[in-house]
């Protein structure tokens, strides 16, 4: 990405074009663009070695008899396949990142990205130049979005495709905290609305560390508070529990001596609909929040 | 303890003594000090709370259900709101404790030192009066005390309402004593986990003279130490030996390394029998075994591990205050 953005700029000098902001962008924060790389490759890596040790997980957790019987492997066999607990962990520590990478997006936009440039002085010295504090503002927020958004959104198709065939004792269930935000698209609109509320920190604070540690305790206060709400995000369905075993599918929300109240597979979707929703919205005011705040700054 | 130091400093304005020192100290990084007196305030009112009126209308709730009768009640598996409440609140409050030192190696690595060496306020410091070795200790002694007396009163709070309701633990059974948030909730090593995450933090902070990029690596760093040393716990102190006929001994506490037993002693994985008749008797098993510590092995385990993660904390301290020698000349 970079060499592509380096190479037009020899051919032009002077007119400032949104290729040369983009690849200040990129210049300056080529330390996040870097690491983000290589955690890009990390994932894909890991998650083809994992989608391939899939099928062996599986054996590794199938059922057994002792004498092996009805096709059926021998048990000692199947203790002996240690697969399915290195898949087990590989699965866990990927979908851990991805749902919890919202952390350290929202503390570097609060700190590099507009904290540390506004702390410094640089953003100013920029404002002087040829680059209007909407352009910059929009230049910081667009390239990290754009990059993030495609990273996220492949390292979370591939773990779609290595998780297999979904099978709860490997890879958890679907209503794991986790799991969830780390199979569908909340794990994107996560990202991005902690860019957008280290952005604002950012803008609000004007300096690095505490913009930081206030984009880091938004974040956290965000995921936990929609984590405990989760249940709520779509209308539940409520059993009696008489004669009916509660299949582990099944995302309890609240249960009674009684009755039971939960989300069926089905509700997957949806919640995650609605989540990403909150999320973008929530990133969106976010975002007017900072332009709004950069105005009063350069006013 | 601000006022007091002021008051010290308006009397003798043109003191350089370490007075002085402290007093730029905290003035500094007041935020900071603030966040801290509000946080251990916080968490100090919340385990208050679950030891008083939390335990009170948890138990009440638990008497209305009408368990702890000792009859069977099926309805004593579900647990009602008051219950939920004294569990959320003491949770949180442990895992504030098990956090604090992340955040405080964030900040030493950040604000105490990287920004300081970043800006070039630390050399400013050092052609002042305060020569380099006064201002790294005054900047390692002043948090180091905050934070020992903050997490202390933490942990004597947390001690009392854990201790005094152990009976509740049991029922709900969802918290035991070797919980990572418990264990170091309950003793000495948290406070001694808080020390190195400064000690790591103003390391970090010297090696690379930079804020942010302190602040990252410092927390990493602090996060893989904390996780090494947890998973070594079970290994700091000779476990006990139980063994069963019946099933395997899963509650005896931390459990180490457990399997089955032979007719000869030997010990071998359990076997995957799910329960089905004749599976022991035909592999040969007699019986279970594990080795585990028991909840008396608490104080030995913790002592173990505070007196770990207090060596590595000297340890860094010293690497630091080497550091700063070298970079500083021997001028000190």
């Amino acid at each position: 990405m970079t060499t592509l953005t380096t190479t037009p700029i020899p051919t032009g000098h002077t007119p400032p074009r949104p290729g040369g902001l983009l690849r200040v962008v990129l210049r300056l924060h080529r330390t996040a663009l870097v690491l983000w790389g290589l955690a890009l490759l990390a994932a894909t890596a890991g998650l083809m070695w994992l989608g391939a040790l899939a099928d062996e997980a599986e054996r590794g957790n199938s059922a057994c008899s002792t004498p092996p019987t009805d096709g059926l492997m021998s048990c000692a066999a199947v203790h002996a396949i240690t697969a399915d607990e290195t898949y087990s962990t590989g699965i866990a520590f990927v979908t851990a990142c991805l749902a919890w990478l919202m952390f350290p997006v929202a503390a570097w936009a609060g700190g590099a990205l507009i904290g540390r440039e506004l702390e410094n002085g640089t953003a100013r010295l920029a404002w002087t130049q040829s680059v209007t504090p909407t352009r910059w503002l929009t230049a910081k927020l667009a390239v990290p979005a754009a990059l993030l958004t495609a990273g996220t959104t492949a390292v979370v198709l591939l773990g779609v495709w290595a998780r297999g065939e979904d099978n709860p004792n490997l890879v958890g269930d679907w209503y794991y905290p986790d799991v969830f935000v780390g199979t569908g698209p909340t794990a994107v609109a996560y990202v991005l609305a902690g860019l957008a509320l280290g952005a604002l920190a950012g803008m609000l604070f004007g300096r690095a560390l505490p913009a930081a540690g206030a984009a880091l305790a938004g974040s956290l206060f965000l995921h936990n508070l929609l984590e405990a709400h989760r249940g709520d995000l779509w209308s539940t369905v409520t059993r009696d529990k008489s004669g009916w075993e509660i299949p582990r599918s099944a995302f309890q929300v609240s249960a009674t001596q009684t009755r039971v109240t939960l989300h069926p597979q089905s509700h997957f979707w949806p919640i995650q609909y609605v989540e990403s929703g909150i999320l973008l919205a929530v990133a969106g005011m976010a975002v007017a929040g900072a332009f709004w705040a950069l105005r009063r700054r350069t006013i | 303890m601000t006022a007091v130091t002021v008051r010290a400093t308006a009397t003798a304005p043109h003191s350089r003594g370490p007075r002085g020192l402290v007093w730029v100290m905290l003035r500094v990084h007041r935020s900071a000090l603030l966040f801290w007196l509000m946080l251990v305030g916080l968490t100090a009112g919340a385990l208050l709370w679950v030891y008083g009126p939390g335990a009170d209308a948890a138990w009440a709730e638990y008497r209305d259900m009408g368990c702890g009768s000792g009859r069977p009640n099926l309805g004593c598996d579900f647990t009602g709101p008051a219950m939920g409440r004294y569990d959320d609140v003491l949770g949180v409050s442990g895992a504030v404790m098990y956090w604090v030192p992340l955040l405080t190696a964030a900040w030493a690595g950040g604000a105490l030192i990287g920004r300081d060496m970043e800006n070039g306020t630390a050399r400013l410091a050092w052609v002042q009066s305060v020569s380099p070795a006064r201002w790294l200790a005054a900047k390692l002694a002043v948090p180091a005390a905050l934070l020992t007396a903050g997490m202390l009163t933490l942990t004597l709070l947390h001690r009392l309402a854990w201790t005094s309701d152990g009976k509740l633990h049991l029922t709900i059974g969802w918290r035991v004593w070797h919980d990572d948030t418990i264990f170091l909730a309950n003793g000495s090593a948290a406070t001694a986990y808080a020390l190195l995450g400064l000690a790591v933090g103003a390391l970090t902070g010297l090696l690379l003279p930079r804020a942010l990029p302190a602040l990252a690596v410092a927390s990493l760093a602090l996060v893989t130490l904390q996780n090494r040393i947890g998973e070594l716990r079970p290994h700091l102190w000779p476990p006990d030996l139980v063994t069963a006929t019946d099933d395997y001994p899963e509650t005896a506490g931390l459990i180490v390394e457990g399997g089955a037993l032979t007719r000869n002693g030997a010990h071998v994985p359990i076997p995957d029998c799910m329960g089905m008749p004749g599976c022991l008797t035909e592999r040969d098993i007699t019986g279970f075994y594990a080795y585990y510590h028991p909840a008396a092995h608490f104080w030995r385990l913790q002592l173990m591990e505070t007196g770990i993660a207090l060596a590595l904390t000297a340890a860094a301290v010293l690497a630091a205050s080497r550091l700063l020698k070298h970079r500083t000349g021997a001028a000190i």
